[in-house]
């Protein structure tokens, strides 16, 4: 049936069945309201970096031994390290300072490649916005450090990855040190069952 | 004087009134009409023209003719200013912006003294009409369904011949502006 | 109970409410032209307020309706103080923005016709609320010629459009006040000739006339409105469109189109004078849709003869609300037509049906209104549409591209 005006007669239809079905069709509407819904990121998203600690104690437990190697590769050199030294002077495997300027930062996650110890990963928070445009923007080590717990709940296979292999390397540490104390012991006791040696008195 | 003004002012302020609801837009209607004679920028002018012609149907409703003084504001208003703001825009683009007045000279003094002698002339034909002698009729109940039975009994011939004037007028003009498109 | 009762009867008819309260203060020993007076201000009150307040609705109703059919939510989140009201309070933040805003008029503009112009749009668009008959006897002006007055003061639009266009000193505004005027200007034709229809059948210019000749039900439950005739769908349908054009909204749109003409006559307006603007044509749009209403949908009456308990006026805002819906919805489905088309579409189409809506009325009433004259007003009306779509829209078709290279 194609009398002039059929045309207007459809597009009101399909205009009407939107509308109507706005209300009663959950699928009909794709905005996401946000701030009440958020995205749901993919998992590889990522933002800017944070440092990862194993356990409980951010400070005791952080992975970082500032071997500064982040921030050589780091491309508009915005990570700012400066080694810690104990009471002697002696300088010791953890940083005093990692400052890291998200302002710079480009998310290009060299430092998390080139990173040997695991300890530096792409974290996925953008709500990151302040009023402050120099100070609020440069993080320092308290608010980069975040638990693995974290890390394994934001980055799952990453972290079951990267678990599993200090899993195994602990594995292995412990047989090497258990097979060394067994060879100690072995000596030892061999070294106790074996008579000592005297030497000839007076020959 | 001033009191008696003032207490009549008061008392009855509906009839009081009366008088100047014609007065007030006849005035604004004389003001209008010599500003858009005097007036140097032509787009003002037509405004007040414009404006004289409003204040003319506004005289008309106000003396009772409510049908003339509607049709004067739907016609004169809606169309014939518009007609007259798209004339001075396509044929004179330049020198519309011009303010101030738009005589020198003689030229005023000349023009007051023939529209004064124009006006007197004028009063004393109404005046003097037989028509002014006569007491006005009462106010139709339905004015508009008089004139449209007056229209179309006594003065069917003219009606008739108003619709051949205004459609030879459209076809006028539809030629005119079909001829451009050659 | 007595002043439930009593409440009831005001609610169904507030006309009756200003009355007494018009007694009462005359009670007090106000002399008349006082009370007078003050009975007026309080009707142009009420009726202003009213508009006003559904022209502040409209604006956020449409957003959401257009939203909603546009796969989208609206506004929705202005609310009051805690309370989110679906962002029924869109309006406030907009009035709030729009008095803030800077108020930036060119130097080389002309600066009385530009400050004039808005205020000659909204006069006359709150003149013509005067006629409307919105309930039972509830006519703030119940003029003799009250269709002529509407359309005449109407006319005043068009010298207000032209004023914003030519002061702004801005060639694409004189283009777009020229095209939004010869818009004007077409579309008032047609829509002068389905309003004459009405009256011609009513035999009266007042509209409570109008209104009342659309009263009591055929066969006892049927309502005789004008919109349920062949020639009164034709002609409501040709008010319509022509409604639409005249107050610019889409498909229509094309003199305030942003990508067009960037708003056209309205280019260098900024905040509370094109808040005026835009109250002006939402308000005008309003009084068209009621005109609508009063000469087609049967004013203020109700559809069946048990639903009269309703009041008058909630009828009448109801079916105004309803016809303002539909403008959203043509306007969510209908892209935007060129101003080529418009004018052929007015010249060549609507003129045509509405003579032949005419005709068909008029033949409707002499052939007796029995069922002959009913399928004769139809064959009038429905042919002749026939023949015009058709040949129209094959007008405008697209045909096979021929291409011709240069050899």
């Amino acid at each position: 049936m194609n009398f002039p005006g059929s045309g207007i007669i459809k597009g009101l239809a399909v205009t009407a069945r939107n509308f109507a079905g706005s209300y009663f069709e959950k699928d009909r509407l794709t905005t996401e309201q946000y701030p009440e819904e958020r995205p749901k990121l993919p998992e590889n998203s990522r933002s800017f970096p944070f440092l990862i600690y194993d356990g409980e104690d951010p400070e005791a437990g952080m992975r970082c031994v500032s071997c500064k190697i982040c921030e050589k590769e780091c491309p508009p050199q915005c990570i700012y390290i400066i080694q810690d030294r104990d009471a002697a002077g002696k300088a010791i495997k953890r940083p005093k300072i990692f400052d890291i300027d998200i302002s710079v930062c480009m998310s290009c996650q060299i430092c998390v490649e080139v990173c040997p110890f695991e300890s530096i990963r792409m974290d996925q928070d953008y709500e990151l916005s302040s009023f402050d445009r120099f100070g609020s923007l440069i993080l320092d080590k308290s608010k980069l450090l975040k638990s693995n717990a974290y890390y394994q709940s934001i980055h799952p296979t990453e972290a079951a990855e990267t678990d599993a292999r200090f899993e195994a390397d602990r594995k292995k540490k412990e047989a090497a040190a258990a097979a060394k104390a067994a060879a100690a012991e072995k000596a030892a006791a061999e070294k106790a069952a074996k008579p000592p040696i005297t030497p000839e008195a007076g020959a | 004087m001033i009191c008696d003004f003032l207490k009549t002012c008061c008392a009855d302020p509906v009839n009081f009134l009366g008088d100047w609801f014609v007065l007030l837009p006849a005035m604004v209607l004389l003001l209008a009409g010599g500003a858009a004679v005097v007036m140097r920028n032509l787009i003002h002018a037509a405004l007040c023209l414009t404006l004289s012609f409003i204040a003319l149907g506004i005289v008309f409703i106000a003396l009772g003719a409510e049908f003339v003084g509607f049709v004067q504001l739907l016609v004169y208003v809606g169309a014939v200013a518009m007609v007259i703001v798209f004339a001075i825009l396509l044929t004179k683009p330049d020198q519309l912006t011009k303010s101030g007045s738009a005589f020198s000279g003689l030229g005023p003094a000349g023009g007051a003294a023939v529209g004064l002698v124009a006006l007197v002339a004028l009063l004393g034909f109404i005046f003097t009409s037989p028509l002014a002698k006569k007491p006005l009729p009462a106010p139709a109940s339905a004015p508009v369904a008089e004139i449209g039975q007056a229209l179309m009994g006594d003065y069917k011939v003219a009606l008739i011949a108003i619709g051949v004037l205004l459609t030879a007028a459209l076809v006028g003009a539809a030629v005119l502006a079909m001829e451009d498109k050659s | 109970m007595n002043i439930f009762l009593e409440l009831v009867h005001f609610l169904q008819a507030p006309n009756e409410l200003l009355r007494w309260f018009i007694d009462l203060l005359g009670s007090f020993g106000l002399p008349q032209w006082i009370l007078a007076i003050i009975s007026a201000l309080i009707i142009i009150g009420t009726v202003i307020g009213v508009f006003l307040g559904l022209f502040a609705l409209m604006s956020v109703m449409e957003r959401k309706i257009l939203a909603r059919a546009q796969n989208r939510y609206g506004p929705n989140r202005v609310g009051f103080f805690c309370w989110r009201l679906c962002g029924l309070f869109q309006p406030v933040a907009d009035g709030i923005k729009m008095i803030t805003k800077e108020d930036l008029v060119p130097r080389t503009a002309d600066q009385v016709v530009h400050l004039l112009a808005p205020v000659v749009m909204m006069i006359p668009a709150l003149m013509v609320l005067a006629i409307i008959p919105y309930g039972r006897d509830m006519v703030p002006a119940d003029l003799n010629a009250g269709i002529l007055f509407f359309f005449a003061v109407g006319a005043g639009t068009e010298v207000a459009v032209f004023m914003a266009g030519w002061a702004s000193n801005n060639k694409y505004s004189v283009l777009g006040a020229m095209r939004a005027i010869a818009q004007m200007i077409s579309y008032e034709i047609p829509l002068v000739i389905a309003a004459i229809i009405a009256a011609m059948i009513s035999g009266s210019l007042s509209p409570s006339a109008i209104v009342a000749a659309q009263g009591g039900f055929a066969w006892g439950f049927v309502p005789q409105w004008f919109v349920l005739t062949p020639w009164g769908f034709a002609a409501c349908l040709l008010f319509y469109i022509a409604a639409l054009a005249e107050s610019n909204r889409s498909p229509f749109d094309l003199p305030e189109g942003e990508s067009e003409l960037v708003a056209g006559h309205l280019t260098e307006y900024s905040g509370f004078k094109y808040a005026t603007f835009f109250m002006a044509e939402y308000i005008g749009m309003f009084a068209v849709c009621g005109m609508l209403v009063t000469l087609f949908l049967g004013g203020w009456q109700a559809p069946l003869p048990f639903l009269t308990i309703i009041p008058s006026w909630c009828w009448f805002f109801g079916k105004v609300c309803f016809v303002a819906f539909t403008m959203v919805w043509v306007r969510a489905t209908l892209p935007r037509l060129r101003i080529d088309h418009m004018l052929a579409f007015a010249w060549k189409f609507l003129l045509p049906m509405s003579f032949a809506a005419f005709i068909s009325a008029a033949c409707w009433h002499y052939a007796g209104r029995g069922p002959l004259a009913w399928l004769l007003s139809l064959a009038i009306v429905g042919i002749p549409y026939l023949v015009l779509g058709t040949a129209f829209s094959n007008r405008f078709a697209v045909s096979r591209r021929t291409y011709q290279f240069s050899e």
